[in-house]
């Protein structure tokens, strides 16, 4: 146990401060050819046609592929968590963002194989975009899929949560407190945009040297989408130059490898800095409106909350981060009544996906600002407003787990200490313990007991 | 064209507006040098040409002709680490490790005509650098550690025991 | 694969301007920091590309209340030019950045796809430089107004920028991020009234119209700011929305124009 608590250098920290770092652009191959992407210039638009013949004629250019190369195109990437696969690798009849990759071309160096994109021709038919979620339930709005754009959370078309009884919070309530908050979609833009190199081996295997986050996961969607076992792909990897979420979408390795085999030559690709913030996934946009029922005392009562969420053209992995959001919509603090609803709406935007603390910090900007709102409405602390609504050891979370050793308490104070921030005797001294005595009002006399559940379906989920 | 890149005279055969980033990584497989947007934005890039901190990705090949470049890899033989290099290691100022390469050039490049430059003129020197890992400020404190002559220096305190190679 | 173009590298100034011609199918290079990106991304392919980074037009001169700044002198390397050129220098990018960008590269910058470009254009139309510069129809010195006016074109071989004027410089900026300018007043009194100039309030830096004439009417720095956007349409950009731009136009006019005491 002698590394606990000691001070060790970073095991990659001597190849770092020496420049000796492999990143994924940095391997090179024999005979290497570049990639390029053919990206739809629409929002949302139907594919009469595309004509690879002039590109593929162009000299120096060694492979052309669409979706008509790829063994599998759709391939589910949380299928394993019940997110059905709805995302086509290469365009196949219709372009839903704008920058969706349609075609990829292997060339003997980037120009060539720039020019050669040029020499694709494809003919649209345009679309009217759907780009604002609110009007997601609008009857004229634009359709991205024959079921609308509402992803279904079997059998609901939103992912609920459903605790206690909010109408009776909401009407004891003395004071309540609304709010609409709407986080925009953020780039992750790590300094090494995303990439790979592919190699065919000369056993009919393949190599792709990779940026990916999630090696395995990287290996299966890949070997998927070739048809191939994922025992036929060596993936080497690991060192990632930032990821922050945005290296998890396989986006260059099942298209790098197509061309590889096609052309028989190893293949990179390397996205450019503006395909990285135009065309690669983002965290996505959300609108997530809250309203607090607060008694005059300052105990949170219940919440009532509706979230839209962005998932862009695809669903990719947004059903998963709008439950992780749902689940997480009381915070650090305890109510004892909440009913959530969040709803994944698909729009002519770019697909959304991780980024650090995936679903949840949306959560947590609306929850912290509706505590302030709330404490300034109560003329309260609003230090003290929180500490009074902690979470506490035995409290439960909206998924009705009770919690065994929440930090609210601790944590809140420590900062209040570490930034000079007064807080009365009672908050000061405020024990990180089970509720008794003040800190335990009527309504939280028990919590576990299930007086009224607000939706009658919702106790089997 | 004639460069010399880390003291070793380079007969390059690019065209001469590639830019010299793409003739170090590319063509003479200097890789330390970073293609981070190759728009001049995030400072991965930077080298030192005649002691000068450039954007090697807004460099045409033809503006250096003749000139001394120095990389990452020409600081130091990479076992006895050069001062800069060693206040990275020793003070964790790299996560990810991609902006490190011109997070240091450009602080060598400081530290050449301001051995003991300010804070402030640390911040001034790497304005034009982003690093989305570190939240700067372990990068600030290793070439501050530098000017102020706290560093370990760089002589044979590059392995530490327990760190790897 | 396309060929490389063709590059021509004169050695002074008179041989920049013999090759260049009356300009056609010419892409000239200053420091490159604004070319290169377009050449990396496939965006540019010219055919004929001027280098001036060795035609000796770098450098300052003083001269009887002016200095003449030749066209090729590195952003960073203006110390000793009137002000505020310098201080808005010292604003452009970075100190990497500066060490190569060339004040003609900023005065002739076209718009960029997210912002607009050319910092230093609205010092410049305030203080009333003169721009020497080459083309179709030989060399010519005008006024920097009129210059801008005709566009793209011609080849800057130096600005005489008259010296000793008071002046007033106010910007908006980003913390800790450098970026072409949001959005910066200058205003110079000269011997012929105040001139005033905004860079962020289109493609290129425009004289403030409204505030110019306010003044030269008599009007106080507050009356004349509300004249500010007169004749502007504000961009939104990647920078800042038109509308947050029309707010603190008026309030950088104000404040510019305090400092001319």
């Amino acid at each position: 146990m002698k590394a606990v608590g000691a001070r060790l250098p970073r095991y990659d920290g001597l190849a770092h401060v020496t420049g000796r770092t492999q990143y994924v652009a940095d391997w090179s191959a024999p005979g290497m050819l570049a990639c390029k992407p053919l990206r739809s210039p629409h929002h949302s638009a139907r594919i009469v046609s595309i004509d690879t013949s002039r590109a593929e004629a162009h000299p120096g250019v060694r492979a052309v592929v669409t979706h008509k190369d790829i063994p599998k195109n759709t391939v589910g990437h949380l299928e394993a968590l019940g997110v059905p696969a709805d995302e086509p690798y290469f365009a196949d009849g219709e372009v839903r963002y704008k920058g969706q990759l349609i075609a990829g071309v292997a060339a003997v160096d980037e120009a060539t194989a720039m020019e050669a994109v040029e020499l694709i021709d494809v003919v649209y038919e345009l679309r009217e975009p759907f780009l604002d979620i609110r009007k997601a339930l609008d009857r004229d709005a634009p359709q991205l899929t024959d079921k609308g754009n509402i992803f279904f959370y079997d059998p609901y078309d939103h992912r609920k949560v459903t605790k206690g009884d909010v109408d009776a919070a909401f009407e004891k309530a003395d004071v309540i407190v609304k709010g609409a908050y709407r986080p925009s979609a953020i780039e992750q833009a790590p300094i090494e945009p995303q990439g790979c190199l592919a190699v065919p081996e000369s056993d009919g295997r393949l190599t792709v040297y990779t940026c990916t986050q999630a090696m395995y996961f990287t290996m299966g969607v890949l070997a998927e989408h070739l048809g191939r076992t994922p025992g036929s792909i060596k993936l080497v990897g690991g060192t990632v130059g930032g990821g922050f979420g945005g290296k998890v979408d396989s986006a260059t390795e099942p298209c790098a490898a197509l061309l590889a085999l096609k052309a028989r030559k190893p293949v990179r690709w390397i996205f450019t800095r503006e395909e990285e913030m135009l065309c690669g996934s983002v965290r996505a946009s959300w609108h997530v409106e809250m309203a607090d029922a607060i008694s005059k005392d300052g105990w949170l009562l219940g919440r009532k909350v509706l979230t839209l969420h962005d998932a862009g053209a695809y669903t990719r992995f947004s059903s998963y981060g709008a439950t992780k959001h749902s689940f997480h919509l009381a915070g650090a603090y305890t109510v004892p009544a909440l009913r959530t609803r969040a709803y994944v709406i698909w729009s002519n935007h770019v697909p959304t996906t991780a980024m650090r603390g995936f679903g949840v910090t949306s959560a947590s900007f609306a929850i912290e600002m509706q505590m302030t709102r709330g404490a300034a409405v109560l003329g309260m602390d609003p230090w003290e407003y929180r500490l009074k609504n902690a979470n506490r050891p035995g409290d439960l979370m909206p998924t009705r787990k009770a919690l065994e050793d929440p930090s609210t308490i601790d944590t809140i104070q420590a900062c209040a200490t570490a930034v000079g921030h007064p807080l009365s005797a009672t908050y000061a001294e405020m024990k990180n313990e089970e509720r008794a005595g003040e800190w335990l009002p009527e309504h939280l006399l028990d919590q576990a007991a299930d007086a009224k559940l607000g939706d009658p379906q919702g106790a089997a989920r | 064209m004639h460069l010399t890149v880390n003291g070793v005279a380079e007969e390059v055969r690019a065209d001469p507006l590639t830019s010299l980033l793409r003739v170090l990584r590319e063509e003479l497989h200097i890789t330390s040098p970073k293609a981070g947007c190759e728009q001049g934005g995030c400072g991965s890039c930077t080298v030192l040409v005649d002691g000068e901190p450039r954007r090697s990705c807004l460099t045409p090949l033809i503006a250096v002709e003749g000139c001394d470049i120095t990389t990452l890899e020409g600081l130091s033989n990479g076992v006895e680490l050069a001062p800069i290099q060693q206040a990275f290691y020793d003070l964790y100022a790299s996560q990810c490790g991609f902006c490190s390469p011109g997070m240091m050039m450009a602080s060598t490049a400081l530290l050449s005509e301001h051995p003991n430059a300010s804070r402030e003129q640390i911040m001034e020197a790497l304005e034009g650098h982003i690093c989305r890992c570190t939240g700067y400020v372990k990068i600030i404190a290793a070439v501050e550690s530098v000017a102020n002559g706290s560093a370990a220096g760089g002589t044979n305190g590059a392995v530490a025991s327990g760190g790897s190679r | 694969m396309t060929a490389p173009p063709e590059l021509l590298t004169p050695t002074s100034p008179a041989e920049a301007a013999a090759v260049f011609g009356d300009g056609e199918g010419v892409t000239v290079m200053g420091g490159g920091t604004i070319l290169l990106p377009e050449l990396t991304y496939g965006k540019l392919r010219p055919t004929r590309v001027l280098v001036l980074g060795r035609a000796g037009m770098s450098g300052l001169e003083r001269a009887d209340g002016s200095v003449r700044i030749g066209a090729g002198t590195p952003v960073g390397e203006l110390d000793g030019a009137p002000e505020p050129l310098v201080t808005a220098a010292k604003h452009v990018a970075d100190v990497e950045i500066r060490a190569v960008g060339t004040i003609g590269g900023n005065l002739c910058a076209t718009a960029g796809a997210s912002a607009p470009r050319g910092d230093l254009q609205a010092p410049l139309l305030a203080l009333g430089a003169r721009i020497t510069s080459v083309g179709a129809g030989g060399e010519t010195t005008e006024d920097i107004t009129a210059f801008l006016e005709h566009g793209t074109g011609r080849l800057v071989l130096s600005l005489e920028v008259p010296d000793g004027q008071a002046f007033g410089y106010a910007r908006l900026d980003r913390p800790h991020t450098h970026h072409y300018t949001m959005l910066a007043v200058t205003a110079v009194r000269g011997a012929d009234g105040v001139r005033v100039a905004a860079s962020g309030v289109g493609a290129r830096s425009q004289r403030l119209a409204g505030v110019e004439s306010a003044l030269a009417g008599g009007a106080t720095a507050a009356e004349a700011a509300e004249r500010a956007g007169e004749g502007l349409d504000l961009p939104t950009d990647a920078l800042a929305s038109s509308w947050y731009r029309g707010q603190m136009l008026p309030l950088l006019v104000q404040r510019a124009l305090g400092q001319l005491g």
